[in-house]
């Protein structure tokens, strides 16, 4: 197991956004967590990655505990999380993003730094057109992009998405998602935040369902894509 | 005409301490996300660390940069504990309001330490003329245009082509991401702050050895002209910064030509307000922005 979250909850003052959630993340696995608006799904990222205080509960990564740990210490560690909104940097061009991308890794050499980047512009072409542009200058699919390239330079052993086909049209979420398949091959650990409960629940191998900060069902996505409940409250049937 | 002339010459060479101490000033906005108003008394601070400095090896100009530089640079640490560190997550006014109370702080204390008194700073640069009639430039003001634009090229070098750089520029930018890139964004603010502070002492000294006095209050003013500068750019665009103090150096000097010396801060603040009526964002393109 790369990543066990064990009774996490999550307050904003008086508002309880996660009361006690638990989930597992084994390497390789694409785990997905689904919810409506204000599940608590960006909730549940932010306190793994630290950003979020956590009212109780412990995180666990690599078996390392991490629950107190400051939030650029947890992304030393191999965490990456993709935020929900993209947080590109706006005045960096494309190339300087993904070089941020690489500053938690003191030693780097430039040889490796430029074959990551190689590896990152053959799943993503059109970044490297823009390479000299600003972030802030790029659509919005091309941002998601180069935030999840951003997020694939840190090497990372566990990445985090939040909600990465948001605000995207159709086409360019068929292509994220491939993206996220893509990046499963290469042999990294996916944890993936939808809305978009179909989709995740393809590419996924497991999925939670999160409802009201609590978590109401867990299984294989395929089973959770037939489950009736999920079908009624997600796929609108 | 020729008078007009040096006048203007005068105003390029101020103008060029301006734009250091606005340069300064817009790394510190920078990483810390926040106008400052310590940034006058760290520029004083920076003014008599090069005094003292001068009294004890003699007027070494190079050991005058680094000791002014690292004086102010050790002042922003402090400053950076007292009003920043603890206040990251608390409303901004706090850290703003700790901004004043520093501010007032330091410069009592150096009035107390240093004495009220203007001390004058004299031949630390030999007085010699280049030039034709009016018309031309004095070795200080040839050594502080030299300096500005020698300390800009360098932070130039250090902010887009080192590591260090773009992790400050990204946590300028955006602190959040900056973490989640593994980013330690408190010590990464720190020493943008003490890089902003260390240019402005600079520029303290450089405003030294130009009027060849130093006084404990000189900060007053100077850190509003700073924020004028700064203003120019939008507050954290560093080129648009150096140009805005530029031209308020001009302005400033252009504005004594026509009525008196003791005019000189009416310009300045004049010019202030007429930029944050005309464009109080700014006037740097937003790269990177769509529009
Ligand atoms: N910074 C915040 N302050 C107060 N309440 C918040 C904050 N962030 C989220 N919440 C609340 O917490 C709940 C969960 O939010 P969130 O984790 O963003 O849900 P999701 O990502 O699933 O849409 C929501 O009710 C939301 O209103
Ligand atoms: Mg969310």
């Amino acid at each position: 197991m790369i990543l066990e979250v064990e009774n996490l909850s999550v307050n904003y003052g008086h508002v309880a956004a996660l009361s006690g959630i638990s989930l597992t993340v084994d390497q390789g696995e694409i785990v997905t967590l689904i919810g409506s608006n204000g599940a608590g799904k960006t909730s549940t990222l932010m306190a793994i990655s630290g950003l979020a205080e956590k009212a109780g509960g412990t995180v666990r990564f690599k078996g390392k505990d991490i629950t107190d740990l400051q939030p650029h210490a947890i992304a030393r560690l191999g965490i990456c999380h993709v935020p929900e909104g993209r947080h590109i940097f706006p005045a960096l061009s494309v190339k300087e993003n993904l070089i941020a991308g690489t500053v938690r890794e003191e030693k780097i050499s430039r040889q490796e730094i430029v074959r990551r980047m190689d590896e990152v512009f053959r799943l993503f072409p059109r970044l490297k057109e823009r390479i000299n542009q600003g972030g802030g200058s790029l659509s919005g699919g091309e941002q998601q992009m180069l935030a999840i390239a951003r997020g694939m330079m840190m090497n990372p052993d566990l990445m985090m998405l939040d909600e990465p086909s948001l605000g995207l049209a159709p086409i360019i979420v068929e292509e994220i998602f491939d993206l996220i398949l893509k990046i499963k091959k290469a042999g990294k650990t996916i944890l993936l935040i939808e809305q978009n409960a179909a989709m995740a629940l393809q590419v996924a191998d497991r999925g939670y369902v999160l409802v009201n900060g609590r978590i109401t069902q867990q299984g294989r996505g395929v089973d959770l894509l037939h489950n009736d409940e999920v079908r009624r409250a997600y796929l609108g049937e | 005409m020729d008078y007009y002339l040096s006048q203007a010459i005068n105003g390029i060479c101020q103008g060029s301490i301006y734009a250091l101490m606005a340069i300064g000033y817009s790394v510190v906005v920078g990483v810390v996300g926040l106008v400052t108003f310590t940034h006058g008394e760290v520029i004083m601070l920076g003014a008599f660390a090069s005094f003292y400095t001068f009294q004890l090896v003699g007027n070494n100009l190079i050991i005058g940069v680094i000791a002014s530089f690292l004086a102010s640079a050790f002042i922003g640490v402090f400053v950076f504990k007292i009003c920043y560190e603890r206040f990251f997550n608390a409303p901004r006014h706090i850290s703003l309001i700790c901004t004043i109370g520093t501010s007032m702080l330091l410069r009592n204390l150096a009035q107390i330490i240093f004495g009220p008194n203007n001390k004058p700073l004299l031949e630390v640069v030999p007085n010699r003329f280049f030039g034709q009639g009016v018309v031309g430039l004095t070795l200080v003001q040839i050594i502080v245009i030299a300096t500005v634009i020698s300390l800009s090229f360098l932070l130039f070098l250090f902010f887009n082509r080192t590591r260090w750089g773009i992790m400050l520029r990204a946590v300028s930018q955006d602190k959040t991401a900056a973490a989640m890139m593994g980013i330690n964004v408190r010590l990464t603010s720190l020493l943008g702050n003490s890089i902003g502070c260390g240019l402005g002492g600079v520029a303290g000294m450089l405003l030294a050895i130009y009027y060849q006095t130093l006084v404990a209050t000189m900060g007053g003013s100077a850190g509003m002209k700073a924020f004028s500068s700064a203003v120019l750019g939008g507050l954290t665009n560093i080129p648009s910064a150096a140009a805005g103090g530029l031209c308020l150096g001009i302005v400033e000097n252009l504005g004594i030509t026509i009525s008196s010396a003791s005019f000189r801060d009416i310009f300045a603040f004049i010019f202030l307000l007429l930029v944050l009526i005309v464009k109080p964002e700014g006037f740097a393109k937003k790269t990177g922005v769509r529009p």
